[in-house]
């Protein structure tokens, strides 16, 4: 089943933990934002470990986008706390993610979250409204209460959303995930491109990253204006290099008879019935809240 | 490309590389839980008739020739790594180029479209750019309305016989302009200004776009420029599999 095994793949699409485990070892101990080459990938890292893993994919799925679901439809800053705890206490709780851990990948979409609302709660105009104003050289940039109010709550509703995400992200390896699509009946060939893409991606961080280092060793980011005539050298290359990089791959998997359909060997996992009555308790209960949050205020 | 171009052209690419080094946090399109529920729906739906479109263009490319799907792949990657090399800007949304120019000058907009809603699902599942939620609004900027006008600009004017380079970058730039344009009309439906309404918001969310947006979008179309001139002398038998004839 497990027929096509990618050399040199970060993320071999398989089962095997001990092949996690020494690679990922060596070369995923920094965390998340560190740097643009681990990114997704140590988000990878830390689904393979979640302590929730074991759990059906299609459970955790389901989950996070019914909790995705409440929180946006819900529209209530109380949905999207309970929405944000809820994610922390599966996450750290019963993933054993460390809180720091946590936190860190929390912060990345945070930052953006708060400047992002910003756009929201402050007016430009011409003539001095508002609650609070300030004069730019070309009109008036002012808040209301309205405005102010309406940016807090969007904060909550988003931070909201993108913690119920994480509950799968945090839990789920991208090739669960995969796995997830293919079996809600998406076509085989978007499926089998996705696999491609998501490879391809660590071809092409991968070869930027070579060119990099193999420059930097060459002095090639010695002084400003070398270092320009240098990324414009790694920018031109880069497209074509990783192009041929994927043919190689292409011809190895046909190599060992590939013909437009990935097999993967996967665990069978049943979906716990205990789950799906502790998940079945716990949306009933938030469909009250949300409810009587609504009706109340 | 002659030394001093080349000199040019690096000089942009790096200060798009301070600027993605600088602004190291991930970030988004149209984030997660941002836009109202209708809306999410109202975009996506309207994406649909697109997808099929490209589902069906990409399939028979396959079908025809399965070795294509390294250079499809390829070029949804590419769309991948541009459009994550991100600026913050103060909206809901942020700058960052989109890559998509690239695909729909290789495989024309309908190909594009599948690859971008593919792209936008990983960064929206694997990066918390993006979102589940606002995946049928930033597919439709990024990957059906951005592709459209690069690819319809792309064919016009080499028709019309302009410089083939000129042309290149055109459609990739404006493209990308483009996209950025839609993003911010998608916004500004989902929070007009209480004051001044639709039009006042939408001139707010333009106007902080603009300042990050147009020095990407110049970049983005030096940077398809110099990949498809890369393909052209370095890649002759992939371009010859999906039939980019000059």
């Amino acid at each position: 089943m497990s027929g096509i095994q990618h050399s040199g793949h970060e993320h071999t699409h398989s089962h095997d933990h001990n092949h996690h485990h020494s690679q990922d070892h060596t070369h995923h101990h920094h965390r998340i934002g560190h740097s643009h080459d681990t990114g997704n990938s140590s988000i990878d890292y830390y689904a393979v470990y979640s302590g929730i893993r074991h759990w059906d994919p299609r459970f955790k799925v389901g989950f996070s986008v019914l909790l995705l679901l409440f929180t946006l439809i819900g529209n209530h800053p109380v949905v999207s706390v309970i929405a944000a705890v809820t994610a922390a206490i599966l996450t750290v709780g019963f993933g054993k993610l460390h809180p720091h851990q946590y936190i860190s990948v929390l912060t990345i979409p945070l930052a953006f979250i708060i400047v992002g609302s910003l756009a929201v709660g402050i007016e430009f105009a011409r003539e001095p409204l508002g609650d609070w104003n300030l004069f730019l050289h070309f009109g008036y940039m002012f808040v209301t209460k309205e405005s102010l109010m309406k940016m807090l709550a969007l904060m909550i509703k988003v931070f909201g959303a993108v913690s119920a995400m994480f509950i799968m992200t945090l839990s789920t390896p991208s090739f669960e995930l995969f796995s997830v699509i293919k079996r809600m009946h998406c076509p085989t060939m978007l499926v089998e491109l996705m696999h491609m893409i998501y490879r391809f991606i660590f071809i092409l961080m991968n070869v930027q990253r070579n060119m990099r280092i193999s420059a930097e060793s060459r002095m090639g980011f010695c002084d400003f204006k070398t270092s320009l005539y240098t990324f414009g050298q790694i920018a031109s290359n880069l497209f074509i290099v990783s192009l041929k990089k994927a043919n190689a791959f292409y011809d190895a998997m046909e190599a060992r008879c590939y013909d437009g359909e990935f097999l993967f060997l996967e665990e069978e996992t049943k979906v716990s019935r205990k789950l799906v009555i502790a998940a079945a308790v716990y949306f009933t209960l938030l469909l009250a809240v949300t409810i009587l949050v609504r009706v109340k205020f | 490309m002659s030394k001093k171009e080349r000199r040019v052209f690096s000089t942009l690419l790096l200060l798009v590389g301070i600027f993605g080094v600088t602004a190291n946090a991930s970030a988004m399109h149209i984030m997660e839980g941002y836009l109202p529920p209708t809306y999410c729906v109202a975009w996506g739906v309207l994406c649909i008739p697109f997808l099929v479109l490209g589902f069906r263009t990409l399939n028979k490319q396959v079908k025809e020739s399965r070795k294509s799907m390294t250079m499809i792949a390829m070029a949804g990657a590419f769309i991948f790594v541009i459009s994550s090399l991100k600026i913050p800007s103060v909206t809901g949304s942020c700058s960052h180029m989109t890559g998509t120019g690239l695909g729909a000058i290789l495989f024309g907009p309908a190909a594009v479209s599948v690859l971008g809603i593919i792209v936008l699902l990983f960064q929206a599942i694997l990066l918390a750019h993006g979102g589940l939620s606002s995946l049928g609004a930033n597919t439709f900027s990024m990957a059906i309305a951005g592709p459209i006008v690069s690819w319809l600009i792309y064919k016009g004017l080499k028709k019309a016989g302009v410089n083939k380079k000129v042309t290149i970058f055109l459609a990739a730039a404006i493209g990308d302009l483009f996209t950025y344009c839609v993003t911010s009309v998608q916004l500004a439906m989902a929070y007009p200004s209480a004051q001044g309404g639709f039009a006042a918001s939408l001139a707010k969310f333009l106007g902080i776009f603009a300042t990050t947006q147009i020095p990407l979008a110049i970049i983005e179309g030096i940077l398809t420029v110099i990949v498809i001139i890369a393909l052209e002398s370095f890649a002759q038998r992939e371009l010859k599999l999906i039939h980019f004839a000059d």
